[in-house]
């Protein structure tokens, strides 16, 4: 045969079964995905998502601008590691081209220093480039990638981690052989150019310092034994890829086409999550924001060990329930995974248990009173903070509005706090009760004081013809529209945004326009995207007392840093939670607004 | 003759905590130690959603089950919504919401 020789036979085989695998993982997980994902796919893939889809693939996949963001340093590793490798394979395949090459076997392309050196195949400028001083730039640019992964295990904070991930057996053996893989092809390249003279500057110049170090007899006895090497840390990594966090070079291709055709992960597991959990790289930039992590200690439940666990089947309830959803690792995972949404549908895996006759009671409830196109529901959270119900009452009639009250006597749950837990079929009892209420009572708008009674409102609901507002947003328009005046006072406030209303429902402005219009709004350092989580977030089922008190006191620590009078917040649980370690007082936003309205007895004025 | 006075009194009973089956309650409070901190005071009971639209009693149904006594607990505790507020009013800072879902596991397993 020609173009053969054995040192690249483990490459071969390992190339082999990486591509194998991998393919035959795809196959399955694109084979049981439900037939209307199918259909978007079908949809999607002649239309200008494919091309979107592309352009996301090189930004992220290869250029890993998302990391980029998070540091550049980090950015930088990781660009030189994908981007730099891909160069290598790319610009070898030219190279080999060149010459002719273009459908000879992998290896040729892969090991062209070698082949191109034994094969006779002269070393000068093709097309006008000189490949080896391309080829030699590249092996830099990868070298310098790896150099600063070796730095960042032992030093993460100079890339801006505070903690990295604790890595399996399996993933060490996997990332060992890619630290492995280019040192040993530039010992391998060098001794073949310090014989054959086919080097770079790199190469080339080590190549000389080797030959003149070692002799020449050396030289030439060790240089097979140098690409055997390199050929079989490259088997070694390619075998282990699709059984370790490697598998994610691949997989985050196939997620961002998928994605881009509109294939989401929902309540329930489906297969499209493989693509998901598999395209984790642990990267572990979701450990730094966890504040279960930094305040609580906890450090086995953040989302890339959560993942890893679902992916080699052993999750426990403990780990998925020790979450709080607050959604700031999501906000920066490089890979876009929708974690929240893949805990969830974990927890719906282990806990739901369908019973049809479980919430039986609920047949006939309605606890409801008044009557007006304004529905009210303040949620079993606001029902435990009075004064955000109080001051929505001196609001309404402020306003004039004629509302009916769904559950300020007492009402049912809106089922978000059972889906959270994984019980998602029982929920689903609760959304159907209080939808016919809704429907029962010929509402049209929707006002709720509770954000996560919000987010479910908004999501899981079926309720056309109804406007579902926050009551910061039903506040604003009632500002706009100058159906209350408030007067402006010489206090500052801080805002505390609420996870499930801000990071999980986009709802940033309305309450801070509020706040703007009776007193000045200071800002604190995390804020916005980044906004700290109070720690009594319903979704956290395992976590203890003493633990979100901790997380409640760090957090007001927080936002007393900005040195405002008082605190407000637009969650009644946020509320809670905060005012459990703050010195200052925490309002609802609803407080200050009925506190400030003109022409009425300042009663409970927020006095700074 | 019976005399209906608008109301009833519990048929007096025991509990025999030799004869009943602790072994569930050992297991539940092994994985919830902070149960034992539990004084019986009731706020969960008073600010309980589910409670206010039926008769369901948390209190009851724990303090029954952390002595053993089982039967019905499990169907009472599908009652509860999940939906929190026992956690916020327990002045001892149990971890009710994780307690229900703990007993509910416990039970099915029964």
């Amino acid at each position: 045969m020609r173009y053969f020789d054995s040192f690249v036979v483990p490459f071969a085989v390992g190339a082999l079964i990486l591509f194998a695998v991998v393919l035959w993982k795809y196959a399955n997980w694109f084979i049981a995905m439900p037939r209307a994902d199918k259909k978007r796919v079908a949809r999607g893939i002649f239309s200008r998502r494919t091309a979107e889809a592309v352009g996301e693939v090189i930004s992220e996949s290869l250029l890993h601008r998302r990391i980029f963001r998070v540091n550049p340093l980090l950015g930088y590793m990781h660009a030189s590691l994908a981007f730099g490798w891909f160069l290598l394979i790319a610009v070898g395949w030219i190279e080999a081209a060149a010459y002719g090459l273009t459908f000879s076997p992998l290896w040729v392309h892969v090991f062209f220093r070698w082949f191109g050196a034994h094969y006779g195949l002269e070393h000068a400028a093709v097309w006008g480039i000189d490949f080896a001083f391309v080829m030699d730039l590249l092996l830099l640019f990868v070298l310098s990638g790896v150099a600063l992964a070796w730095a960042k295990r032992m030093r993460s904070k100079m890339m801006g981690m505070r903690k990295t991930t604790r890595h399996t057996p399996g993933d060490r053996i996997a990332l060992s052989a890619l630290w492995f893989i280019f040192p040993a092809r530039l010992v391998a390249e060098s001794l073949t150019a310090a014989i054959y003279d086919n080097g770079g500057f790199l190469t080339g110049s080590l190549g000389n310092g080797l030959l003149r170090l070692l002799g020449p007899e050396v030289t030439v006895s060790a240089e097979p034994v140098a690409w055997w090497l390199y050929s079989s840390v490259l088997c070694i990594f390619f075998v282990a890829m699709p059984f370790s966090r490697y598998m994610h070079i691949f997989t985050e291709i196939p997620l961002i086409f998928l994605r881009r055709y509109g294939i989401t992960s929902s309540e329930k597991e489906s297969s499209f999550d493989h693509f998901q959990v598999e395209a984790c790289s642990r990267c572990g930039i979701c450990i730094d924001p966890c504040q279960l992590q930094s305040q609580a200690g906890y450090d086995r439940v953040q989302s890339v060990y959560f993942l890893r666990d679902r992916r080699y089947g052993m999750l426990t309830e403990s780990v998925a329930e020790n979450c709080l959803m607050c959604g700031r690792c999501q906000n920066l995972c490089p890979v876009g995974i929708d974690l929240n949404t893949l805990r969830l549908n974990s927890r719906d895996t282990l806990r739901n248990t369908p019973n049809e006759r479980r919430y039986e009671y609920l047949r006939g409830i309605d606890p409801s009173h008044g009557a007006g196109k304004v529905g009210y529901f303040a949620g079993c959270m606001t029902l435990l903070t009075p004064r955000t119900l109080q001051a929505m009452e001196r609001i309404f009639s402020a306003a004039g509005e004629a509302v009916w009250w769904a559950d300020r006597e007492g009402g049912v749950c809106c089922g978000r706090p059972l889906k959270l837990a994984g019980e998602t079929d029982s929920a689903r009892r609760m959304m159907e009760h209080n939808t016919a209420l809704f429907r029962k009572h010929g509402i049209t708008t929707l006002v709720t004081s509770c954000p996560i009674c919000l987010k479910v409102f908004k999501e899981d609901y079926d309720l056309p013809g109804i406007e579902i507002l926050h009551h910061s947003e039903y506040l604003r328009r009632l500002l706009d529209e100058g159906r209350i005046g408030v007067e402006h006072g010489a206090e500052s406030f801080t805002y505390h945004d609420p996870c499930e209303l801000g990071r999980k429902g986009g709802i940033y402005e309305p309450p801070r326009e509020v706040i703007r219009s009776v007193g000045e709004l200071v800002e604190p350092a995390q804020t916005r995207e980044n906004a700290l989580c109070c720690g009594s977030s319903v979704a956290n089922l395992a976590i203890d007392d003493r633990n979100q008190e901790k997380i409640a006191v760090a957090v007001a620590g927080h936002l007393e840093a900005t040195g405002a009078d008082a605190i407000v917040t637009a969650c009644p649980l946020c509320k809670k939670a905060v005012s459990r370690g703050s010195t200052r007082p925490v309002y609802d936003l609803s407080e200050i607004v009925a506190g400030h309205l003109k022409e009425s007895a300042p009663a409970d004025t927020p006095q700074a | 003759m019976a005399i209906n006075w608008g109301f009833n009194i519990a048929r007096p009973r025991a509990v025999d905590m030799d004869a009943n089956d602790l072994s569930i309650t050992r297991r539940i409070m092994a994985q919830m130690p902070e149960f034992q901190a539990c004084i019986a005071c009731g706020s969960c009971t008073a600010t309980c959603t589910a409670g206010n639209l039926t008769s369901f009693n948390f209190r009851r149904v724990h303090t029954l089950v952390r002595r053993g006594e089982y039967e019905g607990a499990y169907e009472e505790m599908g009652k509860c919504m999940l939906c929190g507020k026992c956690r916020l009013s327990c002045p001892r800072g149990i971890n009710t919401r994780g307690l229900v879902m703990l007993i509910k596991r416990e039970l099915e397993d029964k």
